[in-house]
Parts: structure tokens; C-alpha cells; sequence
């Protein structure tokens, strides 16, 4: 027992907060990031380089830059600086607490709701958000659920004060899961087989049916015969003018290979989510080059067949393969462990800078966002992170500093109040 | 001509089809004439099987009223008696069913249950029933008993004579009776009215709540065969508060171990588990298998638990469309191909076994599959045992059934052929009645027959199976026939003669006289009539065919403990081991060791130092770069639990035992020896206040559920605070079990374990009592659940309080300090941060997440630094999974520490490794790797706490249970494995479909905390997860459950 009384308190060194914690605000002056290992993610990792912040871009990048009038000048040599990690699928701002309703957003009523907007929901004072933050996490894509078509998502910064000031770009995709096909072998099914394929089959034709009905449905407002909106389908015309991505969240290789024979009649520009047998058919998704973001870095084996490690050492196998893919951690107060995820993945077999752009540069891109996110480039937005150590490992992970667009991050939240709080109170 | 009076004579009984009544009704006063119809008969000339491995020849068996009244080895029949040659038949004792609902009354439909019903907590009383409505040992079921001939019908085909029958509903199911098949009055079909009580552990159609899983039914199962032996002694005396109540169910269970109980499993888990609880109060069992008998077939042995098997060998998986196999588990496989070989593993085990056509989807397939099992090793006599002599036995009519002998019943099989080989059943007697259900002698009319017709020599050709075509000839002309039928002995047709110079077109019917000799007429339009004769040269009979033996299968599949793709066909090998050269991490005072050696010795650390040299015939491990690591221990884990995790129906089930339900085929076993996982501590869901009893499991892959206990661990107990228990989050119908609100929480805590007090103060009491007055007044009756509260306040028994805020927290430590005891260990105990300085003071642990927050109100305030807030203040805290995944990922749970507080890595470590085991009371044997300990320690590749680390070895006691090499060269055999057996199903085509539809275990859900739905009904959730049908929301919604 003596030995924990000896453990040091250890408490980030942060100014004293207020409970709210507001969002920062624009520098007034240059910053000079010195001294650090700059990890770029889209031209390798620099040592001891200098990074300069002006008017909230990234202005320069070398080493022993000149340090320009008034500028704040933040030593963080020895530390890594990162572009801000990019959590993709999350429901972040959408809910608070799982178990009591009022607090949920998440879900629509009904099966075919490709009308609603994630971010008219989003709950920018969620205290969540600035818990993930202290993860190095700078945006999130909020994605609305459901069981078919569940409506569209947006990107998100996470630093904002209502959802319209932290709306980064959206809509950006419509979401649809994909019916089932396999056989389900839980305790309580109680359908045959059969009975199994007919309800899939008809959940699917149900899919088809509203892209035949949207179809119709764009031209006819195209050629002027269709007068009377309908905010479904005017909601998915995005589809078909280029404007909107479709997100398929399919796990299992039979949706996953029937989505890609549906979408080679609607030509899309299609991404799969989740994708947790993307692994089986890596070469044909490099081939076809169909974006995935894989959703289960720590997932557990889908079949009492596959390895232990199938769905740790996924990433690894979709890189090797080719494969255009992204790392992501589907949650909300969880998908701060997204870095841990990728590192998990690194783990597993992965290359460390491939893991690295699977939470940044590919994230932003699959966003339609890399010009200037999710990555150390002069003249994109200074939007990154400063960790004390390597940030894919919880050993490493320790973030000094966020900056998004330039404005310094309070890293502060509810739970390091909390304990500090506590940590406060007299022995007794 | 011998074979020609047959023919006559059995035909002529079967037209006769009289209802004659074997047994005179002995009691009904006769209202009309006084019938005698004649009773006598003689079977002559038969093959009699008299039982299992006795086979006379030729030889006579002579019936009356309704038995056998000898048996005769010639030909010879009385005198008087009516004579049916039985020669070319075998005749076996009719076939028994020792499982049944034959003929009683049908449950009540299972209801509506769950959350959108109001909870039903008690019985409806009447009668002197028992308080739970799934306990009803008073009912026997004969009262309820009336033939039926439809429902007899299908086990008359088959060949049986008699069956043990009882309502199947309900965990005390009363007593079977044992019945005749015949179509007769009650009184004359019952052959024993007080057969063996029934049970199993499914509640069935019983609306109570109590019990939801199966360890509640296990547990209930004790409490009443220990209150049935009370209530023998206790009967008629006064207990401390009153005359002792009437109580019928116990009165009907006081002499069960006479009695013998047969229980229905539904697998050999819960074979093994029936047995050992029965086994507790020396009951014997009769157990209904499953059919997976073979998968642990030296343990169901050693139960020594007779066995009455089904023939259900399931349809292959279907396998049709592309990628089908993904949806289809090499366990699946292995059990298509190995079912039919079950009966043998059982047999040649040396279990005494019955069969019975329970289970069994298509009852036409009974026969062809006991075939099967000959042809995947049975022995015929074996079956033939299992249908006759072992179920008469334990349908308790050994004394009258089950055999051919005199005073035997007359319930008989006669067959054509052998029946174990390719033979028909062409009847059944019952009760010296005949049923026919084939033509013994039919006539085939297949051939060539010279024809006289009118003076004319015609040839008659006949040909065809089934579906018959022919053709009068004579010369060069040929006439076809049309309408071609035949019945018993008959065939008819129609010809056009006109071409034979006879005009008009005659409509014909021929029957044998002889086995070659025939005559018929032929019918013109104009009702004249033509009579002939014809010979048909006799025809070549086939000659029988071998007799079936016992085969030999060869299967493609492995069998594997447990027998699935990743089970083990042996157990590990303690091995003398030198580590060399590793960074050791002690999780003791020595801290972390560079470049350093372990020897381990039979199973335990024998030596820890730098350079050591290796002893002969140690196994060398070079460990040069790696990291070993004391074997993770968890504090708080669900896996490798069957049927339910909570018993959360009352507020108090203390009785519940995690100890009484461990499934060592829990595939997570496996995959948390992947995560450098050793030790769990599977503990009752978080769905009551007191739940249930704790069991600790080394987790030894491969082992029975017996093998994986960890033994040394002192008994445990879960327990819950907090939102779980005052059902919060159950919808608006769970709203009438108190309590409902923490005050009440703490108030039940209050009573129940002053109550124990009180119980303990009885018993003492009791026990001082004189002689005299003890034989005045009832024993003290055993509650399970009082015995365990007891123990927990005598401190004998730790605590593990599932608990979130801090206002909880302290209340429950005051009210058990007002009670003298302690809390052991709180675990979640997510505010634990802000009320460290009162845990330290009561002398409490603390087992929590790394960082789960925000999943429901009382999580709000939970904080990823709790570990580090308890720490330092003294707590001893540890970090555990209550999950299947993380318990994968302990090691970078404990890391979160490091990241979020700045904990020292070793002490970080320690949360999972010393630290649980100090919580578990066993840090004397595991936690840390320390001269004396037992050698469960994990090879990592890299620093065993950052993420990059991968466990490369897991050993428990010196027994490496996992290793990454083997289990990647693992893989590889299981594809291979399932390529054989896919190629196998799909070669056979639609003969793999032949079997029962639901042949396989459903895949087992993953356990969580406040997972408390009701086992025994499956409907509601296949309705909820049908409606919503998405893996993504059930992985939702289970998150949430902690």
C-alpha cells in the first residue's frame, strides 16, 4: 500500500480553469512552434523544425525559422507536433448520455430519412467534445443512424460556439447501412434460413426502390415535370449532381460486394464504413479504388473461425494491398481512443506513418478537406496537435497543445475538473 | 402350400378388423351381452429377438389375454389356439419411448413476457402448491391420461408399444406414468401410474419471474430438494414461528432419490450440470441428451447418468449461395458430420442408454437413422437394448415389458427382415391386439403368366414397381392393358380382346390360388363373364441381405476440447522452463529487471536472476528483446457464462451461483489467453442488489468447466448499487420491485443482512435444544439464500459491489459497518475518486474502467483518473474489463493511467496483475512473478503496456496455452479442415439437407453487466432484434449495459 501513497500526483500543467470552457480565440500575432518533431504525415516527419503560424495558416516550416515581430514563441523541442487527428463516423454532438433520452439526436423514425442534417442537431457545448479534444482529436464527421437510409453527415471542428461557427463542411455524404444478407445465428433467432433471406431480400429491394424513386425523382425536376418537392429525394439529388458521397456502412463481404455491383449502375462516388471483412476482397477494392474507412480497429472477430487478430491486423492488410483506407472509431465519448486504435493497428502490422495519415490526411480527403486539413503543409490551416510523445501510444500520448485554424485550444474538460476538483480535497 | 395358408389366413384376420378388447374392462358393469371373444394365439415359425443378443429360430410364441403366455422353441401350437405363420418374420419386444407427451394433458401457452408486460413476482396459491410456479413435483400425470389414436399412431409406425409420459412444462415437472399405445380405456393402458418425476431447467409455461437464467433454475433446483428433506423431518412439528404449512410439492419429492428423476438437457453442459446438483442430494438421473453427448463424452460418463438419446441429426448447414460459409462455424460442421456417430461414443463409453423419437423433426427419419448410428459404430444389439430392455427400465416396467418372455405384455414388432439392416415393420400387437400396417405376405403380380382364355392360349406380361404396365399377347399380337391396379391380392386391367377374335373390351380381375397357380374372370360390356386360369412360374426370391454391423466411420473433422476450430486435442504439458535474458516485469518489490532469467519448476517460479544456469532438461526460452509479464488478472468478467448473467428478477438472489453455470467452450477463453489474460473473475450481472455468487476461472482452454475453476479463490459474491438495481433504465412497467430509489437500496442491504443475523441466531438456537424438545419442533430449514448473507457478514463470503457515485459508495459502507462487516472490494466504482479517503478508512478496494464514461446519468462524473484519484489515496485499486473485448487489452487499459494521471508504468501494471489478485485473495499463488508463485506469466514483443505491444506466449502453472506461432499455423488447419467438410456437405447434395432443421447451438450472446433478460424466453428478443435487424444498433444498445 505504501507504494501507491509515494506515487507522484501528476496533474497537466494548465492554467486554472473556469467550468466552461470557451472556444479560443483568434491569435493576435504570429506563433512560432520551435524546436519540434514535425510529423507532416504528407512528406515524412522532420526533427528539430521550426513551425510558423500567421493569420491561422501554416506560413512556414524549417529549421531555426526567423522569428517574426511580437511572435508568441512556444518551445516544444523534444515534443511531436501532428496535424489535428480527424475521427470519422461518430455521432459526437448528437448525444450526451446513452441511457437518457432527451440527450439523444441520433436516430430519426422511420427507415428512409436521407432528409435529415447531423448538424442541425449537433450540440457544440456538449461536454463530450472537449474530452475528445484532450485526445488530440480536432474534427469529427457526425453522422445521423439508422437502418437503411439514415440521413447525412457533416464535419465538424470541434472548437465551436453553436454548430453553424463549427460546421467545417457539410453535408458532406448520405448514409446508408446496408440491408443484411447473411444468416443471423443468435440465440433468440427463431426464422429459417429462409425465412432469414426473404425479410433480407426484401430489405434490399426496399433499398433499390428508393434510389429508382430518387432517380426519377432528380430528372423530373431536371426536365421541370416534377413540381412538388419532396424533401427525401430532394435531399439525395446531391447523389447524382456530384455534390453529395454516398457512405455505405457494410461489414459483412456479401453487402459489401453486392453495394459495388449496385453502384456500377449509379456510378456514385461511394465509401464504405465499417467494413469489417473489407480484408477478404482487399485486391478488388484496390482495383476498383473504393475509399473505406475501417470501424474496428479493436474489433473483436466476427466468426468463431477467424483469428483472434483479424480485425487488429485488417489496416495492415488493406495497406499492403493497396487498398485507399481510413482508420476510424464509430462512438462518441469512446472515439477519443481513435490514436489508440491506429496504434493498435501499427501493432498489428501496419506501418506507423500509414497509420498516421489513416486518422489525418486520408480522413480529411475522404472529407474533401486536404487542401487545407490533415496535413503539416505550408499554407494550409493551422489546424494541429503537440503531444509530449509518440501520440498512437498511450505511453506517448500527452497533447500540450491544439490549435485549429490557427486559434489556440483550451484542453481543459469535465472530467480533468473533476479530478482536480478532488485532488483538492484535504487528507483526512 | 404352407405359404399359401398364410397368405389366406393373415389376410383373413385383417379383414375381420374387429375392435377386440385384449383385456376385459375389469370394472364398467356390462350393460349388453357378456363378450369372450377368443384371445389365443400363436405366432409359429418366427425369429423371435426375446432380448438384446438372443435370437431363437423358428420357434412359437403363444399369446393370451393380452400377454405372452409362453414361448415355444418348434412349431407347434396349443391346441385351440388361433395360428399366424410367422415364418420368414422376425418379431422383436415392442420399442419403449421413455420420453414422451403422449396421452396427458398439453401445457398452458407460454405468454407474453418482458418489458412491456407488468412483472410477475409470485404464484398464484391453491391447493398447497409451492411458492414458485415452475415447482409442481404434486402433479402425476396418469390422472390426466386418455388415449389417443392419432397421436399413437406415429409411434405405433415406428414400432413402439408403451411410453413413459409427462406434461413437459416446468422445472419440477410431476410424475410420468408409464403407458400402453393401445387404443383402450385408461385403466387398461396405464402400466404404471408412478413413474419417475420429470424435470428440467426451462420454467416453461410459468409467468413468474424467478428464475430468468439458468442459474436461477439450478439454484432452485437446490433450495427445493433441500427443503423436500426438510419437510420429511419437519412435517407435523412447529417451527419457531408456527406448525410447520402443508406443502405439496415437497411432500410429493421425499422420496425422489427412490424415485429417480429423468431431466431434460439441453446440451452436455447442461447434462453435467443437472447431474452435479442432483448428485448434491444423491439423486440419480436419467438425462434426455442432445445429441452432443460425444463432444465431452469422459465427462457425461463419469456422471454416471443414464442416458435417453435423441435421433435428430441435423440438415447440413446450408451452404447453397456464394460466401453461404461465412455465415457457418467449423463447429457446426464437425457436429454435421459427427452426430450420427454419437450413440456410438455413448455406447462404447459403456453409458447405459435409451432412445427416443423426442427431438426428432421428421419420425420417418427414426429408422433410417438409427442405420446411421449402426453405420457409424452401434452395435445392433446395442440398439436394439436401447429401444427394449433400457427404456422398460426406466419407464420402471422392466418386470413387464421390453422383452419377449412369458407374462410379459404382448407388445410386439413383427418385421420383415431384420429391422437393423433394411427390414419393415409389417405390424405391431399391442397388448395381443394386432395393428397391421403392411400386407405380411404381398402379392406381387410382376411376371409372365400363361393364360387359357376362352380356348385360347394367351401370355400375360406384368412389369413395373409401383406404377404396373402390361400386355396380352399371343403370337405376333399384343394388346396393352389399361387401368392396371392391384390391392391386397387382386390385380384388375382392361384389354381390348377383339384383336384375340374375342370382341369388346373386357374389364379383368385375377387372384392367386397358389404360389404359382392363379384364376380370374373377364367382364364384356355386355356383363357376360369369362373365366380362366394361369400359372406364373414361381418367383426368384432375393436373398436377404447381410446383416447391418456395427460400421467404421472415418471423419474428415477433427474432435477437439472444446469442439470447435480453435478447441485443443490435447492439454498442455507442465514444462521445466528457463526464460533467458527477458526484461521482467515482477509486479513485486523487485520492480522491472533487465536482462533477466526465470526458471520454472513444476508449474511454479523457481528461480528469478541474472545468468542463471539452465538445469538439465530444461526447456530453454531465449527472451533476448521481450518482456514477461505476471499472467492479467480481472477483477470483472462475464465471459464463459451459459445462459444468463443476471438473476434479476428479486432484489436479493444470493443463492445464484456463477460457479454453477461456467461454459468452458466460451471462445473468448481463447482469445483473452491471446490478450495475456489468466485469470477471470466471472461475476452475476449488476440487475439486483444482492445478486449472485462469483467464480473465479484460470482460464485453461480446453478444460471442463470444473478444470477452469480457480480453486484457491475464497467464495465471492457480486453485488450492486445505483441505477441497475432501482431498475431505472427498465421502461415504465418495472416499476413496483423495491427498491426504487438508493434510500431504498440501503434500507434492503439494512434488513436482509440482519435477517441473516436472526437465521444464524435460529440455528443456534435449534441446535441447543434438548432431545426431547427437538423431536417437538422443526429443524431450521436451509435457505441457500440466508446461508450466503451469512457468510458475507461473518466475512467469509467477499464482496464485489458494482457501484457508481459517491453517495452510494458511503452508504453502503455505513450501514455494513453498523453491521459489524466489511466491503471487499467496490468495483466500477466510477466516483471512487471523490470518497477515497472513506474507502481507505472502511479498508476497501477498488476495481474500475480505464476511461468509460458518459453512457448513462450515474457515469457522468466518471473520470479517467479515478485510478490515479484512489491510489493516491491509499485505495487499492485495480483496472478490469467487465467486457470479452477489453478483457483482450488489459495491458493498454492500465496504460490509460500512464497517459491520463502520469501513474508509474509498474504500478500501472500492477492494477492488473498483483492488485486483482490481492482483490481475489490469491496474490499467496498469482499477480506477480515471485519465487513460490505459480507460473502464469505472458511474452511480450515490445513494452508490455504501450500499444505496439503483442503477446506472444501465455503460460498457466507451466503450461503454455498460448502461443501466436501455433495459433497462426492453427489457422491454417482450420481452413483446411473446413474446405474438406464444405466439399463433403456439397457433394452429398440434398442428401446433406436430410435432418433435423435446428440442429446446431445458437451462438451464444455476449454477456454484459445489465444484460437481464429472461433465458427461458426467447420470443420477445427474436421479435425487438427482428424489427430492428441491425448489427450496428445491438452493438449500440449493448454498450450501454455496464
Amino acid at each position: 500500500m505504501k507504494g501507491f501513497l509515494g506515487l507522484l500526483l501528476f496533474l497537466v500543467a494548465l492554467p486554472i480553469q473556469a467550468h466552461n470552457i470557451a472556444p479560443g480565440a483568434e491569435a493576435k500575432q504570429a506563433i512560432l512552434l520551435q524546436g519540434g518533431t514535425l510529423h507532416t504525415v504528407s512528406h515524412g516527419s522532420l526533427e528539430q523544425t521550426d513551425l510558423l503560424i500567421v493569420d491561422g495558416k501554416i506560413a512556414a516550416m524549417g529549421k531555426e525559422l526567423t522569428v517574426p515581430a511580437n511572435a508568441q514563441i512556444i518551445n516544444v523541442s523534444g515534443q511531436h507536433v501532428y496535424p489535428g487527428l480527424i475521427a470519422l463516423d461518430t455521432t459526437l454532438g448528437l448525444i450526451e448520455l446513452e441511457q437518457a433520452r432527451p440527450t439523444n439526436d441520433m436516430r430519426e423514425v422511420g427507415t428512409v430519412t436521407p432528409e435529415v442534417l447531423a448538424h442541425h442537431a449537433f450540440n457544440a457545448d456538449s461536454d463530450i467534445i472537449p474530452t475528445i479534444r484532450y485526445m488530440g482529436i480536432t474534427h469529427a464527421q457526425t453522422v445521423p443512424q439508422g437502418n437503411l437510409v439514415n440521413g447525412r453527415s457533416s464535419l465538424m471542428q470541434l472548437d465551436g460556439w453553436n454548430w453553424r461557427d463549427a460546421l467545417e463542411v457539410g453535408p458532406v455524404a448520405l448514409h446508408v447501412s446496408w440491408p443484411r444478407i447473411g444468416l443471423n445465428s443468435a440465440w433468440w433467432e427463431r426464422r429459417t434460413p429462409a425465412e432469414q433471406h426473404k425479410a433480407n431480400a426484401e430489405a434490399y429491394q426496399e433499398l433499390l426502390q428508393v434510389f429508382v424513386m430518387a432517380k426519377a425523382y432528380h430528372e423530373g425536376r431536371l426536365e421541370g415535370t416534377q413540381t412538388r418537392v419532396d424533401q427525401r429525394w430532394e435531399a439525395m439529388r446531391g447523389l447524382f449532381t456530384g455534390d453529395l458521397q454516398l457512405f455505405v456502412h457494410a461489414d459483412d463481404r456479401r453487402q459489401l460486394e453486392q453495394a459495388l455491383q449496385f453502384n456500377r449502375e449509379y456510378g456514385f462516388a461511394m465509401t464504405f464504413v465499417g467494413a469489417r471483412d473489407s480484408w477478404m476482397m482487399a485486391d478488388t477494392l484496390a482495383e476498383l479504388k473504393t475509399p473505406v474507412i475501417f470501424g474496428y480497429p479493436y474489433g473483436l472477430p466476427s466468426r468463431v473461425d477467424d483469428g483472434y487478430d483479424t480485425a487488429y491486423a485488417t489496416p495492415a492488410m488493406l495497406h499492403a494491398a493497396g487498398v485507399d483506407f481510413a482508420i476510424a472509431y464509430p462512438g462518441y465519448w469512446d472515439s477519443r481512443n481513435l490514436a489508440f486504435g491506429a496504434g493498435n493497428a501499427v501493432a498489428y502490422g501496419l506501418d506507423y506513418q500509414a497509420a498516421l495519415r489513416a486518422i489525418t490526411l486520408t480522413p480529411a480527403r475522404f472529407m474533401g478537406v486536404d487542401k487545407s486539413l490533415g496535413s503539416l503543409d505550408v499554407g494550409k490551416q493551422a489546424t494541429l496537435i503537440v503531444s509530449a510523445g509518440d501520440v498512437l501510444d498511450h505511453l506517448g500520448q500527452r497533447i500540450e497543445y491544439m490549435f485549429i485554424d490557427g486559434r489556440e485550444v483550451n484542453l481543459s474538460n469535465r472530467q480533468l475538473q473533476l479530478y482536480e476538483k478532488y485532488s483538492e480535497r484535504p487528507n483526512n | 402350400m404352407k405359404r399359401r395358408s398364410a397368405w389366406l389366413g393373415l389376410s383373413a384376420i385383417a379383414a375381420a378388423g374387429v375392435s377386440v378388447l385384449a383385456i376385459a374392462d375389469q370394472t364398467t358393469p356390462i350393460r349388453g351381452l357378456h363378450e369372450h371373444n377368443p384371445s389365443l394365439v400363436a405366432l409359429t415359425n418366427a425369429t423371435l429377438i426375446t432380448e438384446p443378443g438372443t435370437r431363437l429360430e423358428n420357434a412359437t410364441l403363444v399369446i393370451e389375454h393380452g400377454v405372452i403366455r409362453s414361448i415355444e422353441r418348434n412349431n407347434r401350437a396349443p391346441a385351440g389356439a388361433r395360428v399366424v405363420d410367422a415364418t420368414g418374420y422376425t418379431i422383436y419386444p415392442g420399442f419403449i419411448d421413455p420420453y414422451s407427451n403422449y396421452a396427458v394433458a398439453k401445457p398452458e401457452p407460454r405468454g407474453p413476457r418482458g418489458r412491456g408486460q407488468m412483472p410477475q413476482y409470485s404464484n398464484a396459491r391453491e391447493g398447497g402448491n409451492g411458492s414458485n410456479a415452475a415447482i409442481h413435483a404434486e402433479r402425476t400425470w396418469y390422472e390426466t391420461v386418455t388415449a389417443s389414436k392419432r397421436d399413437a399412431k406415429g409411434y405405433i409406425d415406428l414400432g413402439f408399444t408403451a411410453v413413459q409420459t409427462a406434461r413437459l412444462d416446468g422445472i419440477f415437472r410431476g410424475r410420468a406414468a408409464t403407458v400402453s399405445l393401445a387404443d383402450q380405456l385408461p385403466n387398461d393402458i396405464i402400466y404404471r401410474s408412478h413413474g419417475r418425476h420429470f424435470a428440467s431447467f426451462d420454467k416453461g409455461s410459468s409467468a413468474q419471474q424467478y428464475p430468468s437464467s439458468l442459474m436461477g433454475s439450478i439454484a432452485l433446483i437446490r433450495q427445493t430438494l433441500s427443503d423436500a428433506a426438510w419437510y420429511k423431518e419437519a412435517q407435523g412439528l412447529h417451527s419457531a414461528n408456527g406448525p410447520v404449512e402443508f406443502n405439496a410439492p415437497l411432500a410429493a419429492l421425499a422420496s425422489v432419490a427412490n424415485d429417480g428423476v429423468v431431466f431434460e438437457a439441453s446440451d452436455e453442459q447442461n447434462l453435467l450440470r443437472a447431474s452435479h446438483v442432483f448428485a448434491e442430494f444423491s439423486v440419480p438421473l436419467t438425462v434426455l441428451g442432445s445429441g452432443f453427448e460425444y463432444s465431452r463424452i469422459n465427462a457425461v460418463k463419469s456422471t454416471g447418468s443414464t442416458l435417453i438419446l435423441p435421433l435428430g441429426f441435423p440438415a447440413a448447414p446450408e451452404l447453397n449461395g456464394q460466401f453461404a460459409e461465412l455465415d457457418v462455424s467449423l463447429t457446426d460442421l464437425r457436429h454435421w458430420e459427427r452426430a450420427p456417430g454419437n450413440p456410438a461414443a455413448v455406447a462404447n463409453a459403456g453409458i447405459t442408454f435409451a432412445f427416443t423419437t423426442h427431438g426428432l423433426d421428421k419420425k420417418d427419419d427414426f429408422w433410417a437413422n438409427i442405420r446411421k448410428a449402426i453405420d457409424y459404430g452401434l452395435k445392433p444389439e446395442q440398439a436394439l437394448a436401447a429401444l427394449t430392455t433400457v427404456p422398460a427400465e426406466i419407464a420402471g416396467v422392466a418386470n413387464q415389458a421390453g422383452r419377449l418372455a412369458a407374462g410379459y405384455r404382448a407388445d410386439l414388432v413383427v418385421s420383415r427382415g431384420d429391422l437393423f439392416t433394411d427390414g419393415e415393420i409389417v405390424s405391431v400387437w399391442l397388448q395381443g391386439q394386432e395393428q397391421r400396417l403392411k400386407d405380411m405376405h404381398p402379392a406381387s403380380f410382376v411376371g409372365d403368366y400363361s393364360l387359357e382364355l376362352n380356348g385360347q392360349s394367351l401370355t400375360l406380361s406384368v412389369s413395373g414397381e409401383g406404377r404396373l404396365q402390361g400386355k396380352l399377347s399371343a403370337g405376333e399380337t399384343e394388346v396393352k392393358l389399361t387401368q392396371l391396379s392391384s390391392d391386397d391380392n387382386k390385380l384388375y386391367f382392361t384389354a381390348d380382346l377383339t384383336a384375340f377374335g374375342i370382341a369388346g373390351v373386357h374389364r379383368f380381375r385375377l387372384q392367386p390360388d397358389s404360389l404359382t397357380g392363379f384364376s380370374g374372370r373377364a367382364q364384356n360390356t355386355a356383363s357376360e363373364l369369362l373365366t380362366f386360369t394361369a400359372t406364373r412360374p414361381e418367383p426368384e426370391t432375393t436373398p436377404a441381405a447381410e446383416r447391418r454391423q456395427a460400421g467404421t466411420p472415418k471423419y474428415v473433422s477433427q474432435l477437439t476440447w472444446p469442439n470447435t476450430g480453435f478447441g485443443v486435442t490435447t492439454q498442455p504439458e507442465q514444462t521445466n522452463l528457463h526464460i533467458r535474458n527477458a526484461t521482467v516485469w515482477t509486479a513485486d518489490s523487485q520492480g522491472v529487471l533487465a536482462e533477466t532469467d526465470i526458471i520454472v519448476r513444476n508449474g511454479l517460479i523457481h528461480r528469478i536472476g541474472k545468468n542463471l544456469p539452465t538445469p538439465r532438461g530444461y526447456q530453454v526460452i531465449d527472451a533476448t528483446g521481450m518482456h514477461v509479464t505476471p499472467g492479467i488478472i480481472d477483477e470483472h468478467s462475464h465471459i464463459a457464462i451459459s445462459q444468463g448473467v443476471n438473476e434479476g428478477t428479486e432484489a436479493v438472489t444470493a443463492e445464484v451461483h456463477i460457479g454453477d453455470v461456467v461454459n468452458p467452450d466460451d471462445i473468448h477463453i481463447y482469445r483473452s489467453l491471446a490478450g495475456g489474460t489468466t485469470v477471470a473473475h466471472l461475476l452475476h450481472g449488476s440487475a439486483n442488489p444482492i445478486g449472485g455468487q462469483g467464480q473465479a476461472i484460470k482460464l485453461r482452454w480446453g478444460q471442463g468447466a470444473e478444470g477452469l475453476k480457480f480453486k484457491e479463490v475464497p467464495p465471492t459474491i457480486k453485488m450492486a448499487l445505483g441505477e441497475n438495481v432501482k431498475q431505472s433504465n427498465w421502461g415504465d412497467m418495472n416499476r413496483i420491485r423495491y427498491p426504487q430509489t438508493r434510500m431504498g437500496v440501503a434500507a434492503m442491504m439494512r434488513d436482509y443482512f440482519q435477517t441473516a443475523r436472526e437465521y444464524e441466531q435460529a440455528k443456534a438456537d435449534y441446535a441447543r435444544l434438548s432431545r426431547s424438545e427437538r423431536r417437538r419442533t422443526a429443524p431450521p430449514r436451509t435457505d441457500y439464500r440466508m446461508e450466503t448473507l451469512l457468510q458475507i457478514v461473518n466475512n467469509e463470503r467477499h464482496t464485489h459491489v458494482h457501484s457508481y457515485v459517491a453517495s452510494e459508495i458511503v452508504s453502503l459502507m455505513d450501514v455494513v459497518d453498523e453491521l459489524g462487516f466489511k466491503i471487499h472490494t467496490f468495483t466500477h466504482v466510477l466516483e471512487g475518486y471523490k470518497v477515497a479517503d472513506e474507502m481507505r478508512e472502511h479498508g476497501a478496494r477498488a476495481s474500475t474502467f480505464a476511461d468509460w464514461w458518459a453512457f448513462k446519468f450515474e457515469a457522468y462524473d466518471a473520470v479517467p483518473q479515478n485510478t490515479c484519484g484512489m491510489m493516491n489515496k491509499g485505495v487499492l485499486t485495480s483496472i478490469n474489463s467487465d467486457s470479452n473485448d477489453l478483457q483482450r487489452r488489459l495491458n493498454t487499459e492500465a496504460a490509460k493511467s500512464v497517459r491520463y494521471c502520469g501513474m508509474d508504468e509498474h504500478e500501472a501494471l500492477k492494477m492488473i496483475t498483483l492488485y486483482p489478485a490481492m482483490q481475489l485473495e490469491v496474490d499467496k499463488y498469482v499477480g506477480s512473478l515471485t519465487v513460490g508463485k505459480q507460473a502464469d506469466f505472458v511474452l511480450w514483443n515490445a513494452h508490455p503496456l504501450s500499444a505496439y505491444a503483442q503477446p506472444q506466449q501465455t503460460w498457466i502453472e507451466g503450461r503454455k496455452y498460448f502461443d501466436r506461432q501455433a495459433d497462426l499455423a492453427r489457422r491454417a488447419e482450420i481452413a483446411n479442415e473446413r474446405k474438406l467438410l464444405l466439399e463433403l456437405v456439397l457433394s452429398k447434395g440434398s442428401e446433406a439437407q436430410r435432418g433435423n432443421s435446428n440442429g446446431y447451438r445458437p451462438t451464444p450472446p455476449t454477456w454484459h453487466c445489465e444484460d437481464n433478460h429472461d433465458v427461458w424466453r426467447w420470443q420477445e428478443f427474436s421479435q425487438l432484434n427482428n424489427a430492428t435487424q441491425s448489427f450496428e444498433m445491438l452493438t449500440f444498445e449493448m454498450k450501454g449495459a455496464h
